[in-house]
Order: C-alpha cells, then sequence, then structure tokens
C-alpha cells in the first residue's frame, strides 16, 4: 500500500542504549574461529544489553526525555504518541500508557502500543503521521524499541544457537514528528500473514499458553525463510517506492535499511542500485535492534554532528509478520542528537525486590 | 565449470580450505556448515547460477553432491 501523508515533518531523533556493552567473545562459549565467521557474515561485533530490571520503556523514555528537552517542547503540545514494541511493560495495560505518565504528557495525548519489530518504524510513522493529519495534534512521538537480545534463543535447533543468540541488542528510540505546511511523508508498505511462522514466540499466552520443555520466553527464527524473504520482498519495494516517488539512489544521501544481518543488507543495497558506501551500518556496534535500528542507525551516523543541513535518508525495515515498509524522511542533522547511555528503570510499585526493599524500610 | 571447481567454490563459500570437501562429504559431518553458511550458499548459488534456493531445497541437500545437483 503507497500512503502520501501531508503537513508533517520528522524534526529530532533520539536513542538510548544501556551502559553495558559486550563484544560478541564475551558472551558466549563458541570458538574463536566460529565468531570470527559469525562476525565477517553477519557484521555483528558486539552489542549492548538491559540490566535485569531495564526494559524497553525505559530506554524510549530516557529518549524521548532527551529529546523533549533538547527541542525544548511544551509536552502540552505532544497530542499522540504511539510505542511500538514486542516487549511491552505489561500483558496489560499499553505500555504507552504509562509512558504517557512518565513523560508528563496531557490527557489530550492519546496513546497506544503496536506490536511490530524489525518493520515498525516505518510502520508507527505512518500511523502517527496519519492521525496527526487529521487531528488538531502539534506534535506526534514515535517511541519505538525492544530488548531482543534476552528472547532470542534457537538452541533447540542444531548449530544455528550461536547465530540467533548473538544477532540481538538493546535499546529504545525516539521521533518526533511536528505538522509542518509544505511537508510530507510518503511510504509503502506490505504484510504477508502467510509467513506469520518466519519469527514467532508461540508460547506464554493465550493460544499457547505452556509450551513442551516448560520454556516460555523465547522466540524462533527460520533464518533462510527470512533471508528470501527480506532480500527479494524489500528491493522490489524500495525499487517500486522510488518509482513511485520519480526517485533513483542519486536522490538519496543514504540508504538506512533495518540492520538484520549484513549480507541481507548488502544484497539489498546491490539490488536497488544503492553503493555500499550509501548504506548505513550501525549492526557491528549495536547487532539487530528490533523497531529501533533504523534510527538509532542515523543516530549512530549523524548523533554527535552539529552540522545545519539536511539529509535525505531511504529507509527500508523488515522483519517479523511478515512485514515492510519504505519512507524517505528528510531531517536536519542538527535534529539527529547524541546516543544517550541510561541504567535508570521505572519502578511501578509492582516489583517483587522493590516491594521487599520498602518493606524492609 | 567442472565439478572440481563447484566444490572450490562451496569450499570458498563455506569458509573451508581447499581439499576438504568431496563429492560424498556429508553435511551433518560439516561444523562449519551452520545457518550463516546455508546463507552464504543462497547468495552464491543466486550470483553464480541464478538458482534460487527455497528453505526447502536447502533441508533436502544431505552430501555435497546434492548441493553440485543444482549448480547448473
Amino acid at each position: 500500500m503507497y500512503s502520501n501523508i501531508d503537513n508533517v515533518k520528522v524534526i529530532g531523533i533520539a536513542a538510548a542504549v544501556s551502559e553495558k556493552w559486550d563484544s560478541v567473545m564475551e558472551v558466549t562459549n563458541e570458538s574463536q574461529e566460529v565468531l570470527k565467521r559469525f562476525v565477517k557474515k553477519t557484521g555483528v561485533e558486539g552489542r549492548y544489553s538491559a540490566s535485569l530490571k531495564q526494559t524497553t520503556s525505559d530506554f524510549c523514555c530516557a529518549a524521548a526525555e532527551r529529546l523533549l528537552t533538547e527541542k525544548n517542547i511544551n509536552r502540552e503540545d505532544i497530542g499522540v504518541l504511539v510505542f511500538v514494541t514486542q516487549m511491552p511493560d505489561y500483558r496489560i495495560p499499553a505500555t504507552a500508557c504509562v509512558l504517557q505518565m512518565r513523560l508528563g504528557l496531557s490527557n489530550n495525548c492519546i496513546a497506544f502500543d503496536v506490536n511490530l519489530g524489525c518493520s515498525g518504524f516505518v510502520y508507527g510513522l505512518n500511523i502517527l503521521s496519519s492521525l496527526m493529519s487529521t487531528s488538531s495534534a502539534r506534535y506526534g512521538l514515535l517511541l519505538a524499541g525492544d530488548t531482543s537480545a534476552r528472547e532470542f534463543s534457537n538452541k533447540q535447533k542444531e548449530k544455528i544457537g550461536h547465530t540467533s543468540e548473538l544477532l540481538f541488542g538493546d535499546s529504545g528510540t525516539a521521533t518526533l514528528l511536528e505538522r509542518s505546511e509544505g511537508d510530507s511523508l510518503s511510504f509503502m508498505s506490505n504484510t504477508k500473514g502467510s509467513g506469520f511462522r518466519a519469527i514467532i514466540a508461540p508460547y506464554g499466552w493465550y493460544r499457547n499458553p505452556e509450551s513442551p520443555d516448560g520454556r516460555i520466553h523465547y522466540s524462533v527464527m527460520d533464518d533462510i525463510e527470512v533471508f528470501n524473504f527480506a532480500t527479494n520482498e524489500a528491493p522490489e519495494q524500495i525499487s517500486s517506492y522510488m518509482d513511485k516517488k520519480g526517485t533513483t539512489s542519486a536522490d538519496y544521501d543514504c540508504l538506512v535499511l533495518h540492520q538484520a544481518n549484513l549480507m541481507i543488507m548488502k544484497r539489498i543495497a546491490k539490488k536497488t542500485g544503492f553503493s555500499e558506501d550509501k548504506m548505513l551500518v550501525s549492526m557491528n556496534k549495536f547487532a539487530n535492534t528490533s523497531s529501533s535500528s533504523i534510527p538509532l542507525t542515523l543516530v549512530y551516523t549523524y548523533g554527535d554532528s552539529e552540522e545545519n543541513k539536511s539529509i535525505n535518508a531511504l529507509c527500508c525495515g523488515f522483519g517479523v509478520g511478515l512485514s515492510w515498509a519504505t519512507v524517505g524522511l528528510s531531517v536536519n542533522k542538527k535534529d539527529i542528537l547524541p546516543l544517550v547511555h541510561t541504567s535508570e528503570y521505572f519502578k511501578d510499585g509492582y516489583n517483587l525486590d522493590d516491594l521487599e526493599e520498602n518493606n524492609n524500610d | 565449470m567442472t565439478e572440481q571447481e563447484k566444490i572450490a567454490l562451496i569450499e570458498e563459500t563455506l569458509d573451508l580450505d581447499e581439499g576438504t570437501l568431496t563429492a560424498d562429504t556429508v553435511l551433518d559431518d560439516v561444523d562449519e556448515y551452520d545457518s550463516m553458511a546455508k546463507l552464504s550458499l543462497i547468495v552464491m548459488m543466486d550470483d553464480e547460477f541464478g538458482v534460487k534456493l527455497t528453505g526447502d531445497v536447502i533441508k533436502g541437500f544431505k552430501t555435497v553432491g546434492d548441493i553440485l545437483a543444482v549448480m547448473n
């Protein structure tokens, strides 16, 4: 589906990670030989991982705080908050409601969660900008992230354990949109539900409350199906998008792909006419960070630049669903903030350790 | 391309030393034949032979000879 939404603009991007970075050599017992091959093929040298009590919303909250403070935004003027994640704080309620409170936003700001992964940043922008275009909201806030490092484990499958265990990192991002006459955002989005088994956390909720081996908090991925999907569908969509917009790779300063795996990214760049030097890479440092990966890559690349210059970025996210989406973004480098590190987490009053601590006081 | 050249290409794709594989080598016995290697195989087959490998086809590969059979 192609959609064009008028009078909206991205005016700020921030991202947050923990203070704990581990190289792949430190987080597994795999042999050096296997790890060298893993680094060469995936591009992942290490990752940031959340502490035990940190959740995705803690990273998104830290990124949003920095963004709203730096941009000096009146929080009363934020009309929509969309939180894209596969790892919400609670089964009920939507974590976006809690984030609305934590960020001190108004009750006039609508807030809800969207359950999407690697395509989620672009889907989230599409949803947010659509709502802004039909409301009086001056600003909209997209929070996107996941803490997948603790989620993925394919240990039950032979000889692929090292791949999924090391491939994912934790982070959260915040992207600020403003109503802006004359600006617009265009999207090309697709969903292929017949591929729902390719990336799935099948146990622990209502369809299958229990698993055969008693473990419920893990996801499984069919690497080959995902690889074939990503390297065929994403290039086709990017090419269709550029055809629709009447653009070529020469019209963009950079190609920002979901940081899935270096092999996948190089193939997509090659098939869409982008040179590898235009394809931004952050997964060497952050691994695959799901819906965070596109804004996090922009922060990693431009976050320390104070240059007052707009860049045209062609962004494409693809993954769980299966779903995939493309958007062209024009963002000023000075509106892309430096990376935030945080060790903070939200004490909601329900954590057993915190309850015990309070009782002892 | 001779069979030997094709085997050399598979060895290069799987990051193996030359002379490691024969047509009879059982893939399950090759430590390096893991999920990343399978993705590299997909890329090589597409680039060099225009062959699109699906998951089912890859699951059917038991020996190096099975891979050679689709390298046309």
